[in-house]
């Protein structure tokens, strides 16, 4: 490409060792510098350290540089690494000057990078990983851990490289991909809800060993009433009342679990409920 | 106390300090309760124990994330403190779930504190950096793998240095309704991580997907990974079908303006 040739001939000292040893940084740091108030920003910084100090001789443009990427940043690290990638491009062509589009470019596409990433690489991905390798662990099996483990291995080389896709592809690609990515995210959906339909019905357990005594016959709540309405009905009424909750502000998922727990804890004590 | 058992301590204690580390950054073993029991079991000598610990544990731990710097239930730190009493006491799966479930619940509390002290540490390397003192910049750097490190290393150390034998007597003391209530917890506990998950997604659009995964796996009892492939089928068909209709969507603006030139707004180009 085009693209690549201009790169070498402004900057011959920018390598493919260069991006990777940025790309290893980055996924290697990520939110291990996290705060509040810049969050990821100083594992930006950090991460662009050495290749930045290749672009910028001059010390005073280098802490300009520098300065600049100590700012407010969070996003995915697969899809970060890619817009990371891009700027550094940007730095490597145009040094000093780009240092405000380096910023807006970054502010603008971390939020809905990290829409994607994070429903995609935390939630979707762990939710089916967890849920098969999950149940075959609980028969002491661990091979579904096994095979989460060396994908994520492989996953790690994905992110690394995403710098160097980033920097070789530039702003062009890491915009357009916006549009599809949507798309893909609301596929992928599609699978994720589908496995969580599985979940309610198999993972939430809620039993109970009441019973209903008429005069000699007695007739079991679980399996003679509640079975016979719809299999898995109060696991399907749980996830309905704390899908709600959540709807409310003050619910945060800490005070649900710990709600949770008094559920069940007084359950257990009154006998309403079964393990 | 044999060699082998404070070596096992030290590990187990290594082991949680490095579970964040990789969580916060690399994301190999991350958090995740089912990787973390594999390598406690490896090191207590008993996978199946552990096992069974992080996949009750990762079961509870579905759809929950720690997303945009939000804090969740450490559920692998729940998994490690678990593991490790259940097997150096032998007090079984239960024990596993009333004595880590709380301290994955406490660990919400030290994340928060961690994440408030490295606040200094950021701060810190901007001065230096403005200073031109690179080179003490990135040096210091290495403080935040630390911090967070220690923020699952220390709950982990009071448990293993002077927990076991507490443990096993708190467990004893404890009445048999309240393990019990949380045994009923822990089968109650997944569906915070599942509703949390509806939340993220597009419920509303996509309702009838849920439904047929529900019915899948209630009334056919169709196992999970069949429930997936089976929802894989779904994204397919819509992604390509949607895509193509976007495909058209764009020749048909495509034919009606003249060939547009975009070189303007490529940085690369």
């Amino acid at each position: 490409m085009m693209s690549d040739q201009i790169q070498k001939q402004n900057n011959p000292e920018i390598t493919k060792k260069d991006l990777r040893r940025a790309g290893v940084r980055y996924n290697f740091m990520a939110v291990n510098l996290f705060n509040y108030e810049s969050q990821m920003g100083p594992a930006v910084a950090w991460s662009l350290a050495p290749i930045l100090r290749k672009i910028y001789k001059n010390d005073d443009d280098y802490q300009a540089a520098m300065d600049n990427h100590f700012n407010y940043f969070n996003s995915t690290t697969v899809m970060s690494s890619m817009i990371l990638g891009a700027t550094t491009a940007m730095e490597a062509k145009d040094g000093i000057q780009a240092k405000d589009a380096v910023q807006s470019l970054k502010t603008s596409l971390m939020g809905p990078m990290a829409g994607v990433g994070d429903t995609l690489v935390w939630v979707l991905w762990p939710t089916i990983m967890g849920s098969i390798s999950g149940y075959m662990a609980l028969q002491g099996n661990p091979l579904g851990a096994i095979i989460w483990l060396i994908a994520n291995i492989v996953f790690w080389f994905v992110k690394v490289k995403m710098f160097e896709v980033g920097y070789t592809s530039g702003t062009k690609l890491v915009t357009s991909l916006g549009s599809k990515m949507t798309l893909f995210t609301e596929s992928a959906s599609i699978m994720g809800l589908s496995v969580v339909g599985a979940l309610v019905a198999t993972v939430v357990k809620v039993q109970t060993p009441l019973k209903f005594q008429f005069g000699k016959v007695a007739l079991a709540l679980q399996s003679g009433v509640l079975d016979k309405i719809m299999p898995a009905l109060l696991p399907a009424l749980l996830t309905l009342l704390v899908y709600k909750l959540l709807d409310h502000k003050q619910w945060t998922p800490t005070r649900i679990i710990l709600l949770v727990i008094v559920i069940a804890l007084a359950g257990s004590f009154f006998g309403v409920f079964k393990a | 106390m044999s060699g082998i058992q404070i070596l096992q301590d030290i590990l187990i204690i290594l082991l949680a300090g490095y579970m964040t580390v990789d969580q916060n950054g690399l994301v190999i073993m991350s958090w995740f309760p089912v990787i973390v029991g594999t390598i406690t079991g490896l090191i207590m000598g008993d996978l199946h124990t552990a096992l069974v610990i992080g996949g009750t544990f990762q079961l509870m731990m579905l759809g929950v994330a720690a997303l945009g710097g939000a804090s969740a239930p450490n559920y692998g730190l729940a998994t490690i403190v678990g593991a490790f009493v259940a097997i150096r006491t032998g007090a079984g799966i239960n024990a596993a779930i009333a004595v880590g479930l709380p301290v994955g619940l406490i660990a919400i509390q030290l994340e928060v504190l961690a994440r408030i002290i490295c606040n200094f540490l950021a701060h810190k390397m901007q001065t230096d950096t403005n200073n031109h003192e690179f080179g003490k910049m990135r040096r210091e750097a290495w403080l935040g793998p630390l911090l967070f490190s220690l923020q699952t290393a220390l709950p982990t150390a009071l448990v293993v240095l002077v927990g076991p034998q507490i443990v096993k007597f708190i467990l004893t003391v404890i009445p048999k309704w309240v393990t019990n209530g949380l045994t009923i917890a822990g089968g109650m506990l997944p569906v915070v991580g599942i509703a949390m998950l509806m939340h993220y997604m597009p419920v509303k659009k996509f309702l009838p997907y849920i439904i047929v995964g529900f019915v899948l796996a209630a009334y056919l009892k169709v196992p999970v990974l069949g429930i997936a492939l089976i929802g894989f089928a779904g994204a397919y068909w819509y992604f390509t079908s949607e895509s193509r209709k976007a495909d058209t969507a764009a020749a048909a603006t495509t034919a009606n303006n003249a060939p547009v030139d975009n070189d303007e707004d490529d940085y690369d180009e």
